[in-house]
């Protein structure tokens, strides 16, 4: 085997087994409820890919909600990936995003008599910004004070969370007396969907306005390669990587870590907040109070993980975990399974890939054996942890 | 301003206290739990999933047997299970903290749903009474003590037990061998191994019981407070008691103060007749306050040296 087909099955024997394990557990889980995994994961299927569908469900159509599902994964998870390469670990993805959806919402209903060449854009810049000041509070309390980015991104999205609830009942942007949703955004803050919303006209057998697969795809593939490029072809995504490797070099480098630090958290909770802005301006075109119980932002986490950071990865990642959640509508009512199945997945391929257990097989499980040190494949947030808890990053 | 006359009456009203006291406790458990998790040196996220699960299993447990501490110590039990999955993956596995501990949450959010779904069937969405519940007790002769009486005395029984394990968890995490050593290996674990400590027991046995005590408070929110399950009704209660660990600079003291702060937050927006502000923004003060308090405003806050990293035996 060449050197170079060796790593790669290496590289991606960790996602893959993830998965995998993820879901022979799952099936375990659900067999030992007595009831049939074989027509769980058959519905899951359908719902996500489209393929094998017994019901009568439409491939075209089940595709078409995966996406918009995958969208504001992808955008997300390189709001996740990005700090990971620092050695940041952004758990505040989804308060970023609730973030931006506000900002988006707040600015096309307020605006809503704008043409669309200068709404969109507004609506969409401005759930960036808003997403930028969620995370750059974080980033500002990291360079200043040391504070750890978990446990205030942890706190912030349940700020965001509150504050939407007040926005919604009983706020300024309640539709109306008794309900808990926001008036809808003007016209002009509109995404387009990739299909015109049209009755009349048929595509694969359905008309074509019941695809609600919009323009954020483009913008979600767009960050993406942002992403990468970045990353890999410019000084600040080498001081980003400098800074995940060591900070201690990166200062002997010349690098700023404060300036690192603040600066990549702004950047993905700008992505973050897009992905809100988006979710607003491409799917429902008003706040509601399905945003209370929103999981994105977690996700994210996961999507980032399972890409191991790579733009590809999180790509493939958001796609896996979209047609997750869209199946699982599908398995609930072909199959009778709850959809929440699918969070225990979740869950099952994030402990497989934290804990590494497809590296603990290969090397025979660790109980009695000197160990290696971390999972290699993991970001190197974790090992910074204490360092930059105790101490301010850089005293100037 | 009548406003602040009315909220100026409320703070001298023995119910409001009554209130926050209860409130506290359910923040106070799990806050136990993850001050000793992490003064032994594993970062504890997953307070919110372990307390979620005590919750659940204590409502099946009542539904089955109706007998509230048969439930109580399957709640306890279901809890420390959960840890035992945390403690696993990040000391034998040496996984990252922090993933395992939002793996948790996501598990017992999703694990719990999908069980009422199977148990109770897909129609029901779990909203199931227990026949039995924990009892509030009051306390003979000292329950008549004005005002003092009804916030101390007029109690449930939870209230009591976790005001003991407070006392407990202080005197043995700083006046005992034991706390030494759990303070010891989360500060240097090398160190703490050279001197003959195991800190691999200690670990497990400071994350396991993490657990026990977020299953405790996971009953008392279920078949104490509220008497049903509902889909993630901890509603972030174990993330606050995170927020009180850290605002009480990881004491068991100190993350009491912390839940006595928030309770009283919690209860005084459950009398929103009188207060003009929405619910809603109050219920953010918790975290902007834990948020204040990291930014150094109030003082550092300061985890355990080696709080977060695995422990490799043999390594420098």
């Amino acid at each position: 085997m060449p050197p170079i087909v060796r790593r790669l099955a290496g590289g991606l024997a960790m996602p893959f087994g993830s998965v995998v394990f993820a879901f022979v557990v799952g099936a375990l889980i659900v067999g030992v409820t007595g009831a049939n995994p074989f027509s769980a994961y058959a519905g899951l299927i359908c719902g996500g890919l489209g393929i094998g569908c017994t019901q009568g469900e439409n491939p075209a159509l089940e595709i078409s909600n995966t996406i918009v599902f995958v969208i504001p994964l992808i955008t997300t998870g390189v709001a996740v990936a990005l700090p990971f390469r620092a050695g940041l670990f952004n758990i505040g993805a989804e308060g970023q995003l609730l973030a931006g959806s506000m900002a988006c919402a707040a600015i096309g209903i307020k605006f809503n008599t704008l043409p669309s060449p200068i709404l969109l854009p507004m609506v969409l810049l401005g759930g960036m910004a808003a997403g930028a000041v969620w995370a750059g509070i974080p980033g500002v309390l990291k360079a200043v004070v040391g504070a750890h980015e978990v446990v205030t991104t942890i706190m912030l999205n349940y700020v965001a969370q509150w504050l939407l609830r007040f926005l919604i009942i009983g706020g300024p942007l309640q539709l109306g007396p008794g309900t808990s949703k926001s008036l809808p955004i003007g016209d002009g803050a509109r995404l387009a969907t990739l299909l015109p919303a049209d009755n009349s006209l048929i595509v694969l057998g359905l008309p074509s306005s019941v695809f609600r697969v919009h323009t954020g795809l483009l913008i979600a593939l767009a960050a993406a390669a942002l992403f990468a490029f970045l990353l890999w072809r410019t000084s600040f995504g080498y001081e980003i990587r400098a800074v995940g490797q060591s900070q201690k070099a990166a200062r002997y480098a010349g690098v700023s870590v404060r300036r690192t630090i603040i600066l990549t958290m702004l950047i993905a909770g700008a992505f973050s907040g897009l992905a809100g802005a988006i979710q607003i301006a491409g799917v429902d075109h008003n706040l509601t109070d399905k945003y209370f119980s929103d999981t994105t932002g977690f996700d994210a986490i996961a999507v980032a993980l399972l890409g191991l950071g790579s733009a590809v990865g999180i790509v493939l990642a958001s796609v896996l975990f979209g047609a997750l959640h869209s199946g699982g509508a599908i398995m609930q009512s072909d199959a009778g399974i709850s959809s929440n199945l699918v969070l225990v997945l979740q869950a099952l391929i994030l402990f497989s890939i934290a804990a590494n257990f497809v590296g603990a097989i290969r090397r025979g499980l660790p109980i009695g054996r000197k160990p290696s040190a971390l999972p290699p494949e993991l970001p190197p947030a974790a090992g910074l942890m204490s360092e930059a808890a105790t101490a301010p990053p850089e005293t100037a | 301003m009548s406003g602040v006359e009315d909220i100026f009456r409320l703070l001298f009203t023995a119910n409001l206290w009554q209130a926050t006291l209860a409130a506290a406790v359910l923040l106070l458990l799990p806050a136990l739990g993850g001050v000793i998790s992490e003064r032994s040196g594993v970062v504890n996220i997953a307070m919110e999933g372990m307390m979620l699960t005590g919750a659940f299993f204590a409502v099946v447990a009542d539904l089955a047997w109706h007998n509230a501490w048969l439930a109580t110590g399957v709640a306890v039990l279901a809890g420390a299970l959960m840890a035992t999955i945390h403690a696993v993956v990040s000391i034998q596995f040496r996984a990252d903290q922090i993933v395992s501990g939002i793996a948790i949450n996501i598990f017992a959010a999703g694990l719990t749903v999908f069980l009422v779904n199977r148990i109770y069937g897909i129609q029901d969405i779990g909203h199931v009474t227990p026949s039995e519940s924990l009892p509030y007790i009051n306390v003979g002769g000292l329950d008549q003590i004005p005002f003092v009486g009804k916030v101390l005395f007029q109690q449930n029984v939870v209230v009591y037990m976790a005001l003991v394990l407070l006392v407990l968890v202080h005197v043995v995490l700083f006046r005992t061998r034991l706390g030494l050593r759990i303070r010891a290996v989360g500060e240097h674990p090398q160190a703490a191994d050279t001197a003959g400590i195991n800190v691999y027991l200690i670990r497990y046995s400071a994350v396991i019981t993490s657990g026990l005590l977020s299953g405790l408070a996971g009953a008392f929110l279920a078949i104490g407070v509220s008497n049903t399950f509902v889909p993630n009704m901890t509603d972030g209660r174990g993330y606050i008691a995170l927020a009180a660990m850290i605002f009480g600079k990881w004491t068991p003291v100190g993350a009491f103060i912390a839940c006595v702060i928030f309770g009283l937050g919690e209860a005084i927006y459950d009398n929103n007749s009188i207060i003009h502000v929405s619910p809603y923004l109050l219920s953010m003060l918790p975290y902007i306050l834990t948020l204040v308090v990291l930014a150094g405003l109030v003082g550092r806050s300061t985890p355990p040296a080696a709080d977060g990293l695995p422990y490799v035996p043999g390594s420098e």
